[in-house]
């Protein structure tokens, strides 16, 4: 049963299988470590500055070592290739041996913090994919983190307060966006926000798979998920609502404060935490915090695309001028049931009576010194049926026929709590007659309407019916 | 003598009854447009105005795009007799079935509200008053609607290819942006005839103003938009390019995903 053919076969996978023992045994010799380590040592061996120092260089110990950090629960491997973080004579040289940038390691020291407390990925691992954490196959949720988003891990131990003067200007400059550019109006933290988005307050530390990764360019991390989302939110999340103007370089901050947002506490040895009560908002704060992102200045109304409404412009002077203290601070509190418009009050959106008080104050602060000349609805019976016709005729155009307002339509719903059951019908009919400045409803009491103000008792008779299944 | 008189009176009579008829017509298109105006008055002059000039008490209509951007909508002036959604060559005036298909389908993402309940006469009625408000409707001559035939490969992946290359080519992309995000280099330049800026549209926010099908987009390459930034390409490209770039507006419109039907 001679074949030359079975021989060349047998010869080559003997081969085949020389080799591979062969490669394992260099690379369990000389693992990638290692070679680092000789690296590291020729480097400084060639540039020792005299025959001392290269003395005392060529005698470095090739051996592997880590940090261990009973406290955290952590042990570090970072150091066995990253060898010269702390060593002055590897500023300017090449990763992985380069000393770390700016002076963070000297209230740091690497045997006392480790390298993963702030820069994430696998500390145990011993070679560079692994450690880093990159790529679906390395099963590990927090990869190391670019250093557009290293100062995230700061706020770990630190405020912002303090970190807004040394070193951590990111996570400062992040937090403020996060107040200033709304983002509460919709989200949840620490139980204060609205309900149209989901809650941050574990969203730093989500793992990967809690979020759709679908349409991210590039590796699926929690931190490219955030930062592409504040880029484009509806590439990444096609339902998603959420309203972002961000101007060059914001979204990196944002990302950066996201990330801070975790729910795990390091030890009470190396937090540094200031626990002074944050600033009180004002009025003006608050509004910009809460009602910003959908109200914008609130001078103007706006139909918007992604809410399919009109969004009313609520600190406009004529809505301020029929509108009293005590109306506002009661839409505030209820919000409008049917639309995005939460209810603010403790128990619903987390707002306190006081924080409620002093954003109706900040509105009302554009509140003209003029009133409104009374309507006196009282003197008049409303007609419901001419009041239908008056509505079909003249309302149903922007309000819709069964006065929900909504889609494509110009108007607000007329059918919301706020206007059947919070404002007086006084008021309702003052706005028919007066019109609202600067937004779409124009004044029906004057040319070219010229509605009589009976026309208007029965239109507003026939809208507030609508709680009592008038309409259609 | 008694034939000639009989042909006499007939002839008188025809002549008669036809200029009844004749003034009959006259009469009822005067019905027509005092009905209209009523029309008018309650459902259009809230935005177009009393005087058709598109400065009604509604005033300029804001909207926020998905996007954030904020679009200023002016109801049409009607006084210039320009229209952009018709089916005639550049120019033209639109046919009286463009005025009445618009007012029956309404502009989507602009307000205009669909007026399908409205009786048929009614909405002529309304067109006809409409009419009055531009000299050009009895000065200029009518056109002739563009006839069009849709060939079967329109939306295939070959003609999306081509009108890819003809997008470039013809720079839709200076004011529609490379991806069609109404993003591009001179989108933030563009006036219409009446001097207010206008955006170019973005294909992902919803549908065409003057309708999303196939044969309204090749109608928009045809005849242009009048009065806008978008010009007619029924000069400058040849049918089958128009189509090509049909092909690729729908698929920048995401209607050529799959499970989503072209209509």
């Amino acid at each position: 049963m001679y074949s030359r053919f079975y021989l060349s076969v047998l010869l080559i996978s003997g081969l085949l299988v020389l080799a591979y023992l062969g490669f394992t045994a260099y690379d369990s010799f000389m693992p990638e470590w290692m070679s680092y380590q000789f690296e590291y040592r020729d480097y400084l061996t060639k540039n020792a500055k005299d025959d001392a120092a290269k003395k005392l260089a060529r005698a470095l110990p090739l051996e592997f070592t880590q940090v261990y950090l009973g406290e955290m629960n952590k042990v570090d491997r970072c150091t066995n290739c990253h060898m010269g973080v702390e060593n002055p004579l590897m500023e300017n040289t090449r990763l992985p041996y380069k000393k770390h940038s700016g002076n963070y390691l000297v209230n740091h020291p690497v045997d006392k913090f480790g390298c993963t407390v702030c820069h994430e990925g696998q500390g145990s691992a011993t070679n560079t994919k692994e450690a880093h954490g990159k790529g679906h196959d390395t099963h590990w949720d927090t990869p190391i983190l670019p250093l557009a988003y290293v100062q995230s891990s700061c706020a770990q131990c630190h405020d912002t307060n303090m970190l807004s003067k040394s070193g951590g200007d990111k996570v400062a400059k992040g937090e403020a966006l996060f107040m200033e550019k709304g983002c509460k109006g919709c989200h949840k933290l620490k139980g204060v926000g609205g309900d149209l988005g989901k809650p941050l307050d574990k969203v730093g530390r989500q793992p990967i798979a809690y979020f759709t990764m679908k349409h991210i360019v590039g590796e699926h991390t929690v931190f490219n998920w955030l930062k592409q989302h504040f880029d484009d939110p509806r590439a990444i999340a096609p339902d998603s609502a959420m309203k972002v103007k961000l101007g060059e370089g914001e979204a990196d901050l944002l990302t950066t404060y996201m990330l801070t947002l975790r729910p795990d506490e390091k030890p009470k040895s190396y937090r540094r935490i200031n626990f002074n009560e944050p600033p009180v908002q004002n009025g003006e704060t608050l509004y910009k915090s809460y009602c910003s992102a959908c109200h914008g200045d609130g001078k103007k109304s706006l139909y918007d695309e992604v809410f399919k409404r009109t969004v009313p412009a609520i600190m406009n002077p004529s809505l301020l001028k029929v509108m009293d203290d005590t109306n506002l601070d009661k839409i505030l509190k209820e919000g409008r049931t049917g639309t995005q418009m939460t209810a603010w009050k403790k128990t619903a959106a987390g707002l306190t009576d006081e924080q409620i008080k002093e954003i109706v104050t900040y509105m009302a602060a554009n509140r003209p010194a003029d009133r409104p000349e009374p309507f006196r609805l009282a003197e008049f019976k409303g007609d419901l049926s001419h009041g239908k016709e008056v509505y079909d005729l003249r309302c149903a155009v922007c309000h819709g026929t069964n006065g929900k307002g909504g889609e494509d339509m110009l108007g607000v719903s007329l059918r919301s709590k706020v206007v059947q059951k919070m404002i007086d019908p006084e008021v309702l009919a003052i706005t028919v007659r007066d019109g609202r400045a600067d937004t779409p409803m124009p004044a029906f009491g004057s040319d070219p309407f010229g509605m009589s103000k009976q026309d208007i008792a029965d239109v507003v008779a026939y809208i507030k019916d609508f709680q009592s299944g008038g309409g259609k | 003598m008694k034939k000639l008189k009989y042909m006499v009176t007939a002839v008188v009579s025809v002549f008669l009854l036809s200029a009844g008829i004749h003034s009959e017509l006259r009469a009822e298109n005067k019905g027509q447009v005092n009905k209209g105006e009523q029309i008018y008055n309650t459902r259009c002059m809230v935005c177009h105005g009393k005087k058709g000039d598109g400065e009604g008490p509604a005033g300029v209509l804001k909207k926020e795009e998905a996007g954030g951007r904020v679009l200023e909508i002016r109801p049409r002036d009607f006084t210039l007799g320009l229209y952009r959604f018709r089916t005639t060559a550049t120019g033209c005036l639109p046919t009286d079935e463009d005025l009445t298909t618009t007012i029956y389908n309404g502009i989507p993402r602009s307000f205009m509200p669909p007026l399908k309940e409205m009786h048929f006469d009614d909405k002529v009625a309304v067109m006809e008053y409409i009419k009055t408000f531009s000299s050009r409707f009895k000065d200029d001559p009518p056109c002739n609607p563009i006839a069009i035939k849709k060939p079967n490969w329109v939306g295939s992946e070959a003609s999306v290819n081509k009108g890819k290359v003809i997008y470039k080519d013809m720079k839709c992309w200076e004011c529609h942006g490379d991806t069609g995000k109404g993003d591009g280099s001179k989108s933030n330049e563009i006036k219409d005839d009446w001097g207010f800026q206008i955006l170019p549209f973005n294909f992902q926010t919803g549908e065409l103003k003057k309708g999303s099908s196939p044969e309204n987009i090749y109608m928009t390459f045809t005849s242009g938009l009048d009065g806008t930034g978008m010009p007619s390409y029924e000069d400058t490209l040849k049918e089958d390019d128009r189509w090509h770039l049909v092909s690729y507006t729908l698929k920048l419109m995401g209607k050529l995903d799959k499970g989503k039907k072209v209509h």
